[in-house]
């Protein structure tokens, strides 16, 4: 019992399979995550890691199999759910709704009111979360100059950083960003991955999902390779380099 | 540090401004063509022309910037005012006094526009239907039903109470009027500063986004249907009390006129964008039109291809702004929502 409670997994799939139809798309799959450790997901193209992402997200329902979080066995009836649980997915393309301030995008679905009759009835304390959202963001590492701003006026890496900010700062206890670095450029995929690290060292679990695998053996402590549905390694990121991690990915080496 | 919002602000109140602008420009013009036009009796009948106008445009506001469309308001306005006129003749005559008719028929038609609103709820976020297809379905029901109910006549025979309550009594104002009024600031508050409305703006910027922060985006949207649907049915009673009847061709066209207010008023047909005090402006700037048009002696006809002249206008200017924005384009319209 001690022993198991010490290895305990923050975040665990058990065996978990679903299949859409006649299609498999995860063939009991196991996996953990631990406290302050950054896993990095890969696979290719169709090997199951958007199924994998919606099954931890909450988004669907896995087949067979189990979900846990610390250890008890949770079944999400939807993203919400996870959501309140403390597992914040970061989709990929998901983005914003550019419409609105980069505050009522970090608020959105969590919505700060006014105090009294008025908040019951749902008016919102706009200044107060332009407030917070701005020190949300700066406690995560990321600095968007004014949170009243729409974020249409922002730049493509600014976008982004607020959808991680966002994430990371609610996220209590496990985040999944599929894809963040996507599109970036070095230096904004470089806050990116400072901004995994500084997640890390908070103690949230990070499921890290990407194509760009220098990214990966950069920030990762540990690697699980997916392909056609099954993991096919699940190591420390150290016992890979760019080529073995090619090579398992695309089936190549074994 | 404050440039970049401090000129968006700048350039919204411009919008309204504009808006302003416009309305003072058509008020001094067909006051030169005809002195008649400044007149508490002609601004009592504009405001009268637009209280109903205002109701379904306000309604159409929140469809709008939650990326959809509702094309059935004006039939709503019809079949509402219809069933609570033809149960208020019958109430009527079974000897009930005028203030406990008018207060059911009332009733009546927000109910009957609420089931309208929900009908249109139900086809779109559970039988999956594009918003235009859906309240094209609802709006040719409720047109030919109110026909079907009315033999194509007006439905008169309630007290003589109800014309009197649409006489102008605040300046051009009657009371349905004012309480128009108050209904529109308390869904301008809601639309800009309490949570409903915020949804709404996010569902129309990106569903996805929204669904994704755990906003349940179909219930919302049902709920912005069944609010358009309601705001029709006052407006239909609106219309019952100032004719004293309910008739089939009430709101006839209506649809388009919310439309186009909401346009004008710098609301974006792709969602996500608009203000209420725009659209507010925007019927008003429509009904004046209307007014003036008439009192300058141009065939009633012609108002149609104005209106349809300043809904070009609009639309050009807003695809323009999107365009220099990189917004989507107005073809989303049509596509359906993932």
């Amino acid at each position: 019992m001690t022993t198991t409670n010490k290895s305990a997994a923050l975040y665990e799939v058990q065996n978990v399979s679903k299949s859409y139809g006649s299609v498999v798309a995860l063939s009991g799959v196991s996996l953990k995550i631990h406290a302050g450790e950054v896993i990095g997901l890969v696979g290719d193209n169709g090997a199951g890691k958007s199924t994998l992402v919606k099954v931890l997200s909450g988004a669907h329902q896995p087949s067979e199999g189990k979900v846990l979080l610390e250890g008890i066995e949770r079944s999400w009836s939807s993203p919400r759910a996870a959501l309140e649980a403390g597992v914040e997915t970061l989709y990929q393309d998901s983005g914003l709704a550019p419409h609105l301030s980069v505050s009522s995008n970090v608020f959105l679905g969590r919505e700060l009111y006014v105090k009294g009759i008025l908040g019951k009835l749902g008016f919102l304390a706009k200044k107060k979360m332009d407030q917070v959202a701005h020190e949300n963001l700066e406690k995560v590492g990321i600095a968007v100059p004014q949170s009243n701003r729409s974020v249409s006026q922002l730049s493509g890496g600014q976008r982004q950083a607020v959808a991680i900010g966002r994430a990371v700062s609610w996220a209590s206890k496990v985040i999944i960003l599929d894809e963040p670095t996507n599109h970036l450029g070095a230096r904004q995929a470089g806050e990116v991955l400072a901004v995994i690290k500084a997640a890390k060292e908070r103690g949230l679990g990070v499921i890290f999902i990407s194509h760009t695998l220098p990214h990966v053996l950069q920030v990762t402590d540990r690697i699980v390779v997916l392909r056609l549905g099954k993991i096919v390694a699940d190591a420390p990121t150290s016992t890979f380099d760019a080529e073995s991690l090619l090579g398992t990915i695309t089936g190549l080496i074994d | 540090m404050n440039s970049i919002s401090d000129r968006a602000k700048a350039i919204a109140s411009n919008q309204q401004a504009m808006l302003l602008f416009v309305l003072l420009a058509m008020v001094a013009f067909f006051t030169s063509q005809n002195p008649i036009f400044f007149s508490n009796a002609v601004f009592g009948n504009i405001i009268s022309d637009w209280s109903p106008i205002v109701l379904i445009a306000v309604g159409q506001a929140f469809v709008i910037i939650s990326g959809g469309i509702d094309l059935s308001v004006g039939s709503t306005v019809a079949i509402s005012g219809v069933v609570s006129a033809l149960a208020i003749r019958s109430m009527t005559e079974d000897g009930h006094g005028a203030t406990y008719v008018l207060t059911i028929g009332f009733i009546i038609s927000a109910l009957i526009g609420f089931l309208v609103g929900a009908i249109n709820a139900f086809l779109i976020t559970k039988a999956n239907m594009v918003p235009f297809i859906a309240t094209l379905v609802t709006m040719g029901a409720g047109a030919g039903l109110a026909i079907v109910l009315t033999g194509g006549g007006p439905i008169g025979g309630g007290p003589d109470a109800a014309i009197q309550l649409s006489v102008a009594k605040v300046g051009p104002f009657s009371y349905p009027g004012l309480a128009i009024v108050a209904l529109v600031i308390i869904l301008g508050l809601i639309l800009h500063k309490a949570r409903f409305g915020l949804y709404t703006f996010a569902i129309g910027s990106n569903e996805f986004a929204a669904r994704a922060a755990g906003i349940n985006t179909k219930r919302h949207l049902g709920k912005i249907y069944m609010l358009s649907g309601v705001l029709a049915g006052f407006a239909g009673f609106y219309y019952y009390l100032r004719l004293g009847s309910g008739a089939p061709t009430s709101g006839l066209g209506g649809e388009l006129q919310a439309i186009a207010a909401v346009v004008i008023g710098g609301a974006a047909l792709t969602g996500g964008e608009g203000r209420l005090s725009g659209t507010v402006l925007g019927a008003l700037i429509l009904t004046t039109v209307t007014s003036g048009l008439i009192i300058i002696n141009v065939a009633a006809n012609w108002k149609q291809v104005v209106v349809a002249i300043l809904i070009a206008v609009a639309v050009l200017l807003q695809e323009s702004r999107s365009k220099a924005k990189g917004s989507k384009s107005l073809s989303n319209l049509f596509k359906k929502k993932k």
